[in-house]
């Protein structure tokens, strides 16, 4: 999931497949995905593409917007039928949107938050970072806004004015690299990118150090935009469920870090709507 | 710089010196010209660089978004860059940087950088931004441009620009420069050790050889100076001139103590004659005397012809030894010659020599005909003397420039060279047989017309030149 300084390259790659959609009989599947997760995976992300789209018989549109947000409304507005999203945005929405499939990470369909800090820094817990330079990764993000915001407000502290100054980065990956470049002290990021970016690029997370791990999360979903017929809803859900068992999906699973899909419940996301609820109570109060 | 004293290894050495300073001073100069070259890249390429930054700079103060400002500053060295570049917003708070650890987020810029000029007009002047030297540790060059919307502030870039990127170019730059000067001067310092040598080569022969002026005799001296246009060619002309006019001088000196000599003895001489001569007329007479007035028994008579006899033995040595010109008016003719030739007949005869007789004279001389003709005779006996049976003697007449010159030689054994300035005078020890006048008085009689007289000896044959000075008649 590339940044958007790759747009150049990403509307070329876009502009190939509305010509390879033209050709087909069916409409395309709009598949979107934001570089909160993992960035610089566009090879990756095609190759996906290019899979779903061999399965499924019809062209697959990858979309990419670089916010949560933009996809959101993109998924709820109908213009898209897939999306990748966090499990924040996904319970504040839920009737809006459909659940496909979960990914299962290291067994389980769940992840963790942490929060971390440079590996040099003496900061060892949350009460440490009072008053210091504090990352977001994204509004709309569990992992990198709710959660830390929550343990903050759980604890009586306002997460408007505990920390000196935050920011944004817009994506987990960077969050990391914002810690250990020094840019800011502490970041919460998803404990799933954290670890897959240490096995892939572990002088990357090699500047940081996990301080505090939460308690599991559901997993990012894979979600249908409510528009999306039935029939297409269940093949997609077979076609997820099935991808480990053909040999080019596993090994697309395994770039991503990820054991399989599996169906989940709704359920899975009520720890995090119930932070989400306390938040709202909060900022309401 | 103490040079030595001798030009031999000062000349090459000067060359030499003055090759490593210019190479030295070129590369410095070289390596300064392009530090200042590159300084002012610097400044141009960090002012066009924050040109480019700025509306996206301008977008993330605006937004809030830390991140954007930061990427954009990062590049694509991450924060490995040479130069800082730093974000500051309204209110001069730091919101992002290059280096994030050690300018922070939110942290007040004048705290982060105390000496940082106060923004007066000239910055806020200069809305197109500008680089200032400063003399900071780290930072040589300052940029501040001011970020503004509709000439409301926003923000502020500001670049530290430091020498640390050319200092490792400046030093390449400079050790390249004295590599290049050493294999240069590889090349040229031998070269140039040869040519100033050649160059002085000369010099030092000359000096050389002016070294042994005093200490040699000039005429024997014989030094290959160097001879042209060039001044060392000029000195070594003027040093030749000198060598000549030494031996000259040397030669003349030699002829003035052997004339001085020659007449000394000369006069001792002819006192002695003067003082013999009269007592010995005085005798010659008594005994004539006695002759005529008286008839003396025969003893007596053979007693007189005895002491005749032997007193005119004497006067007839004293003569020789008398050289005078004597009151002798007429002047040498044609006739005189052949009268020599005629009285030389028997001896050539006797000692089997042969004569060869060149030139002559056509007329009457100003010239004595009487010491002439002794002279020429005595010259002439001695040759024949010396040249022995089946010798060779030669007499070479010739006149010319109011003189008339006589060569007699002969192929006799020759003179030895160490004898040659003794020939002159009487009673020559490497002739004791002899009576030993008759050089002499061939010397006496030439230094009387006036004229002068010497020996030689060429190729083997020993010759006596002789020029007289012509009186007017015979130059006429």
């Amino acid at each position: 999931m590339p940044s958007c300084t790759r747009r150049a390259f990403l509307t070329a790659t876009l502009a190939a497949a509305a010509v390879r959609s033209a050709r087909s009989e069916a409409p395309p599947l709009r598949f979107g995905v934001t570089p909160v997760m993992l960035d610089d995976e566009l090879g990756f992300l095609n190759r996906w593409a290019r899979w779903l789209e061999r399965q499924l018989g019809r062209p697959v549109v990858l979309v990419q917007r670089s916010r949560y947000r933009e996809l959101l409304d993109l998924l709820l507005r109908g213009r898209l039928d897939l999306g990748w999203i966090c499990g924040y945005p996904y319970v504040q929405h839920r009737k809006e949107l459909s659940l496909i499939a979960v990914p299962r990470f290291q067994g389980r369909p769940l992840y963790h938050a942490y929060l971390i800090v440079a590996a040099d820094s003496d900061l060892k817990t949350l009460a440490d970072l009072q008053g210091r330079l504090f990352a977001w990764a994204d509004p709309d993000s569990n992992s990198g806004y709710l959660y830390p915001r929550f343990l903050l407000t759980t604890s009586g502290k306002d997460p408007d004015h505990y920390f000196r100054r935050t920011f944004f980065t817009w994506g987990h990956p960077r969050s990391i690299d914002a810690v250990a470049e020094g840019l800011a002290d502490a970041a919460a990021v998803d404990g799933y990118v954290w670890e897959t970016l240490a096995r892939r690029a572990p002088q990357r997370t090699a500047g940081t150090r996990v301080i505090l791990r939460s308690p599991a999360f559901g997993f990012p979903p894979l979600v249908a935009s409510a528009a999306l017929p039935d029939a297409l809803r269940r093949e997609l859900r077979r076609l997820f469920l099935a991808q480990v068992q053909d040999a080019e999906g596993r090994a697309l699973l395994a770039d991503l870090n990820l054991d399989t899909f599996s169906i989940e419940e709704e359920t899975l996301y009520d720890d995090i709507a119930r932070m989400a609820a306390r938040l709202a109570q909060g900022a309401v109060g | 710089m103490i040079l030595p004293a001798s030009y031999r290894l000062r000349l090459p050495l000067s060359l030499s010196v003055s090759a490593i300073a210019t190479a030295l001073l070129m590369a410095l100069a070289v390596g300064l010209q392009t530090l200042a070259n590159l300084r002012e890249d610097q400044g141009r390429n960090a002012l066009s660089l924050g040109h480019a930054m700025a509306g996206v700079m301008i977008q993330a103060l605006r937004t809030d978004d830390v991140w954007l400002a930061y990427s954009l500053l990062r590049g694509p060295e991450g924060g490995g860059a040479d130069s800082i570049w730093i974000v500051a917003d309204a209110n001069g708070r730091i919101f992002a940087s290059n280096q994030p650890r050690r300018y922070r987020l939110d942290q007040p810029l004048r705290e982060a950088l105390p000496w940082l000029p106060e923004e007066g007009d000239a910055v806020l002047g200069q809305p197109t931004g500008r680089v200032t030297p400063v003399a900071q540790d780290e930072v040589r060059r300052l940029l501040r441009l001011p970020l503004a919307v509709d000439d409301s502030r926003v923000g502020e870039l500001v670049a530290l620009l430091s020498d640390a990127p050319y200092l490792p170019r400046f030093r390449e730059i400079l050790l390249g420069g004295v590599l290049v000067t050493v294999v240069v001067l590889g090349v040229l310092l031998p070269l140039g050790w040869l040519w100033g040598r050649r160059m002085v080569a000369p010099l030092v022969r000359l000096a050389d050889c002016m070294a042994r002026v005093g200490r040699e005799d000039p005429r024997r001296m014989s030094c290959a100076v160097q001879v042209d246009a060039s001044e060392i060619g000029q000195l070594g002309q003027r040093f030749s001139s000198m060598l000549d006019a030494l031996a000259e001088k040397a030669e003349l000196e030699r002829q003035v103590v052997q004339a001085e000599r020659l007449a000394a003895v000369g006069r001792v001489a002819a006192g002695v004659a003067h003082e013999v001569n009269n007592p010995l007329a005085g005798m010659l007479m008594a005994i004539d005397t006695y002759r005529g007035t008286r008839e003396p028994d025969a003893q007596t008579r053979q007693l007189l012809d005895l002491l005749d006899r032997a007193l005119q033995q004497i006067q007839g040595t004293i003569s020789a030894l008398l050289v005078e010109g004597r009151a002798d008016t007429r002047h040498l003719r044609p006739e005189d010659l052949d009268d020599l030739a005629i009285l030389l007949q028997p001896r050539l005869v006797r000692s089997q020599a042969v004569m060869v007789w060149r030139g002559a004279i056509a007329r009457p001389l100003g010239l004595p005909a009487a010491p002439v003709r002794q002279l020429l005779l005595n010259l002439l006996l001695n040759a024949t003397e010396a040249a022995r049976a089946g010798g060779l003697v030669r007499l070479r007449l010739a006149q010319g420039e109011g003189e008339l010159r006589l060569h007699v030689d002969n192929t006799g054994e020759p003179i030895p060279p160490e004898r040659l300035p003794h020939v002159f005078e009487p009673y020559s020890p490497d002739r004791p047989q002899e009576r030993g006048l008759g050089l002499w008085v061939c010397y006496q009689i030439v230094t009387q017309l006036g004229g002068h007289i010497r020996a030689a000896v060429e190729d083997g044959v020993t010759s006596l030149r002789v020029a007289l000075p012509l009186g007017r008649e015979g130059r006429e």
